[in-house]
């Protein structure tokens, strides 16, 4: 019995992990503006070389294309192989997915709005409030967001100038780790996203393109 | 992760190969010609440009590459950029490559085993047979240069293409493009270029990927 209420406790306790604590800098600002932002800051349509990382360790490769409004939260993308055929192609608009086109291994019920939350979570600034700013224990520059459904957003900056967003689940457990890397021409050249799942993922993306929308 | 059954890379391979026929197919122009030539060919290479238009991209994506065939049934189809892979089919093996970490790689995630499903719609197009095919409704046209346009007939080609227009110079039988609409917003152009026809090539180039 004893031993039964311990393994209850340890499962209990390893399952509620807790968020890194953030020091308030002073006096908070708790605006948008004053923090990290590696987010796009207008409408962009990007080309991706994408490598993705399977569980098993096995490797794959396809060409993502989004287009992405940070103002309307409005998306478009496209996967294609190698090859360049289009096996999936999607659109959000107010909140609507469209699924224009979906083929085998992108037609899973979850896939298109795993996607877009993806896509969503690397290139635009989290919606909800701002909960805590100021700096990690390790140094690093911090924003948390609390976003509607429990979730928590950090946006951080290194000291040596890096970006990273970590999504963290209710119970504390890191869902995505984004690192943002080589800065140039207002576009970050390479992207890297680890997803934690059952089927855990990791992504690299590398720019191939970046055309600003023309006002 | 698993590809669909019918690869691109396939459809593209089989109308170039099955396409390039020398001189006398101009004249002939039918299809019992274009099987009777295709059987001619022993090897092809050229380098290809490959153009791809999105309505969301509002400039095409443009991409190259090489593209090497020996008869039977032996190919390479390499892009050189802007994403390095390369899929290879020897002696019934089918692997593709991706660039990962400073060297090709091989892409273990079920995609050239797909492949090898649709091995056989290859074979017949390779032999010019445009016209028996079930998946593809044939029709040749003669204008300024000679197009043959193949329209998904079965189930199989559903959703994936509206119709693949392959042009031909009727100066030389080239190949000189293929163009394959996959829908109102998508479509793909590949140019052929420095095309060379029963020129020897090494063995390796199926085998190696260096």
């Amino acid at each position: 019995m004893k031993l039964a209420s311990l393994i209850i406790c340890v499962f209990f306790l390893s399952a509620c992990q807790t968020l890194p604590v953030i020091t308030q800098a002073t006096p908070p600002e708790k605006t948008a503006s004053a923090c990290p932002n590696p987010f796009l800051k207008q409408k962009t349509t990007l080309i991706h070389a994408i490598e993705v990382h399977m569980a098993g360790g096995i490797k794959s490769a396809v060409i993502g294309v989004t287009e992405a409004d940070p103002t309307t939260r409005e998306i478009s993308c496209a996967i294609m192989p190698a090859e360049r055929m289009v096996l999936f192609e999607a659109i959000e608009t107010n909140r609507t997915l469209d699924v224009r086109r979906a083929m085998s291994p992108f037609d899973s019920a979850h896939f298109a709005r795993n996607m877009l939350e993806d896509i969503k979570l690397i290139f635009f600034e989290p919606l909800g409030n701002i909960e805590k700013m100021g700096f990690l224990p390790s140094g690093e520059e911090a924003c948390r967001w609390r976003t509607g459904n429990s979730d928590t957003i950090d946006v951080l900056k290194t000291g040596s100038g890096l970006s990273e967003v970590k999504l963290y689940s209710g119970s504390g457990k890191v869902k995505r780790y984004i690192k943002f890397n080589d800065l140039a021409g207002g576009f970050y050249q390479n992207i890297e996203l680890r997803a934690q799942e059952i089927a855990s993922y990791t992504l690299f993306m590398n720019l191939v393109e970046a055309r600003p929308a023309e006002n | 992760m698993r590809w669909p059954k019918v690869s691109f890379l396939f459809i593209i391979c089989g109308m170039f190969l099955s396409a390039f026929v020398p001189g006398a197919y101009a004249a002939d122009a039918d299809f019992e010609a274009l099987r009777k030539n295709a059987a001619q060919i022993k090897t092809i290479q050229a380098d290809f440009i490959q153009t791809k238009s999105m309505k969301i991209l509002a400039k095409p994506l443009i991409s190259e590459g090489r593209f090497y065939y020996a008869a039977p049934d032996s190919f390479r189809w390499e892009y050189l950029k802007p994403l390095k892979s390369i899929v290879i089919n020897h002696k019934g093996l089918t692997k593709r490559y991706i660039y990962s970490g400073g060297k090709m790689v091989e892409d273990e995630s079920g995609g050239a085993q797909a492949m090898k499903i649709i091995l056989s719609e290859i074979n017949s197009w390779m032999s010019g047979n445009f016209d028996q095919n079930p998946s593809f409704q044939a029709t040749l046209k003669e204008a300024t240069y000679t197009q043959i346009t193949l329209t998904p007939a079965g189930q199989n080609m559903n959703g994936m293409l509206q119709k693949v227009i392959i042009t031909v110079s009727k100066k030389d039988a080239a190949v000189k493009s293929v163009n394959i609409i996959e829908s109102e917003t998508s479509a793909t152009i590949i140019d052929f270029k420095n095309t060379q026809t029963n020129k020897s090539i090494p063995e390796s180039m199926f085998q190696d990927i260096e």
